[in-house]
């Protein structure tokens, strides 16, 4: 596998927090003292703001003055929606937070649950959810990118990115049986093993990304367009992140090396071997490279998966807890049982508190969840990456130009149906 | 800045080095499908419209009407009225999707205790008219045909 970014990365200088911030300060435009400002509107049907999210930006000619963002547009009510639900229920509810990590909010949501329930998931389950978020970062890093350069003018490249997604998309059908919205984690567990096959188009589609990959490095990397769009733009220092709480790409970008998956490990990854990210510079460009090696590196966690998958169950035999696979229920009473009781009246929780973070390919996720010994939450909340990214546009546009909106918006990845819920 | 990157800048190298990459595929073959006149086959866990399976030999339908997906389904799209036949069995007399509804989780052919509904490879569910997305019990038997060829444990 070549790794074209990787040796470039090691040729570089990494600026310090201090020249980084002096770099930030020469690259942000002041604004004069008799300056007119002039409030515009932007959004919320823009086709830069991925979604419907509205921003009234004050300008002074073409430098932005001040940003107030305004999210909520696409508000669907589902924390509240969450409260009339079976916890079995809220599992495709997740789905639709982002539309292109879907599996990794399932399990984030799962994982919650059955932090709360105690319950043990089986190893081979463990293997299979690692393997899907890395898929799930695969998928929403090249999409990224698509959007990233389409908004920064080249349109075509957006539609060269999808072809690419397309081969996670088809692992997505024939692993979970639909192509975006897969619902396919369960409380204590996975909904079905991987098929026959899978492994086979897994190897041709881990073939096929890096070698897409590097005709992406040779179309934009050294472009002048794209160079000059992105260098030092949008500089986001790690205090500027901890103190707005931006996580995620856009952290690492910044000389952090903050990672759920190797802070608190989830799933398998305590069990796998793998490199966290990290680039310097804290622009448009540094976290282009960072989510391009970071496919790399999801493409090495993926092989391990399926290298050394135990055998076994892949949901836990939990009768109090767990909807019992479908091939038990056919032939066991004792899971017919089972199958009717958690249907009628849904799991047995115990009373507490549960949060529990999981690293998306956009920041932390986390799900907090209020028992009171129901089998509905009282309260489900979550905590998505994309709602402070919004929130951190006033200090990341501040100073910039009115041209650069669109190109710092996509750098750090906002999806704004998982900002508004 | 060296004489090399002169003439690079000058020549707009980076462009025409990524235009080889363009032209590369400008004559190679075409990855779409196009989709009225070729059709994608779906993979056998695909989940499209559902079904009502019914038993080969006696033509009877699987289902007990126990209420079961009724219960689990997320947006409530299920509507089953049943009644007790003379003899003490249940029988169904209606079976409603509202497609419109329905976010095609699966959960009803999962927790389905007799294989009685099941998902199925149609996704060619687009109409004009909204009276459409109501499933009857007869359209659900009919679409039996599209179901996936042998039914899978989870």
């Amino acid at each position: 596998m070549s790794a074209p970014l990787e040796e470039k990365v090691e040729q570089r200088t990494r600026p310090t927090l201090e020249e980084l911030k002096e770099r930030k300060a020469r690259n942000r435009q002041r604004v004069s003292d008799n300056a007119e400002v002039m409030t515009i509107s932007m959004g919320p049907h823009h086709p830069s703001t991925h979604g419907v999210f509205r921003m009234d930006l004050d300008l002074d000619g073409e430098v932005i003055v001040d940003v107030r963002p305004e999210v909520g547009n696409l508000h669907r009510g589902m924390e509240k929606l969450a409260e009339s639900k079976t916890y079995h229920q809220i599992i495709p509810l997740t789905d639709r937070l982002h539309y292109v990590v879907s599996f990794s909010q399932n399990e984030g949501y799962c994982e919650a649950v059955e932090k709360l329930m105690g319950i043990e998931v089986p190893e081979r389950a463990k293997y299979i959810r690692s393997m899907c978020h890395e898929m799930c970062r695969i998928a929403n890093h090249i999409i990224w990118l698509g959007f990233l350069v389409m908004d920064l003018g080249a349109i075509t490249f957006q539609q060269i990115t999808f072809r690419e997604r397309e081969y996670i998309m088809d692992l997505w059908e024939m692993l979970t049986g639909a192509r975006l919205t897969h619902s396919f984690a369960r409380i204590g567990g996975v909904a079905k093993d991987i098929p026959d096959g899978f492994r086979e188009k897994m190897a041709a589609a881990l073939e096929v990304i890096p070698k897409r990959m590097a005709e992406y490095d040779r179309l934009i990397r050294n472009n002048r367009i794209f160079l000059a769009r992105g260098k030092d733009v949008g500089i986001f220092t790690s205090e500027d992140c901890a103190a707005w709480r931006v996580t995620g790409p856009t952290l690492r970008a910044a000389g952090c090396p903050r990672d759920l998956r190797k802070d608190e490990p989830f799933a398998a990854y305590d069990q796998l071997d793998f490199n966290v990210c990290v680039e310097y510079e804290a622009d448009v460009i540094a976290r282009y490279v960072l989510r391009m090696n970071e496919i790399y590196e999801s493409i090495k966690i993926i092989k391990q998966c399926l290298d050394e998958m135990p055998d076994g169950p892949v949901i836990a035999e939990d009768a109090f807890h767990v909807i019992p696979p479908k091939k038990d229920v056919l032939r066991s009473s004792a899971a017919m049982i089972q199958d009717f009781v958690q249907v009628f009246r849904g799991p047995q929780v115990p009373k507490g508190e549960v949060y529990k973070a999981v690293e998306t390919s956009q920041g932390e996720l986390a799900f907090y969840i209020v028992s009171d010994g129901s089998p509905k939450p009282q309260r489900l909340r979550i905590t998505t990456p994309c709602f402070y990214h919004c929130q951190a546009m006033q200090p990341l546009l501040q100073g910039e130009m009115l041209a650069d909106i669109v190109g710092i918006f996509c750098g750090v990845d906002v999806c704004l149906g998982s900002c508004d819920r | 800045m060296g004489l090399i990157d002169i003439i690079k800048k000058a020549t707009f190298f980076e462009i025409l080095q990524g235009m080889s990459v363009t032209g590369k595929y400008a004559a190679s073959k075409k990855f779409t499908i196009e989709y009225p006149k070729e059709k994608s086959i779906p993979y056998p866990r695909f989940r499209g419209s559902q079904a009502l399976l019914a038993d080969p030999v006696t033509g009877e339908l699987n289902c007990d009407a126990c209420h079961l997906c009724e219960t689990i389904c997320p947006s409530q799209c299920i509507t089953i009225e049943s009644s007790e036949t003379p003899d003490g069995k249940k029988s169904l007399d209606e079976f409603t999707i509202d497609l419109s509804r329905c976010v095609f989780c699966g959960f009803c052919e999962e927790v389905c205790p007799r294989a009685a509904i099941v998902m199925t490879a149609n996704y060619e569910l687009a109409s004009y008219d909204k009276r459409d997305f109501i499933l009857t019990k007869e359209w659900l038997i009919a679409n039996a045909v599209h179901a996936h060829k042998e039914l899978k444990g989870r």
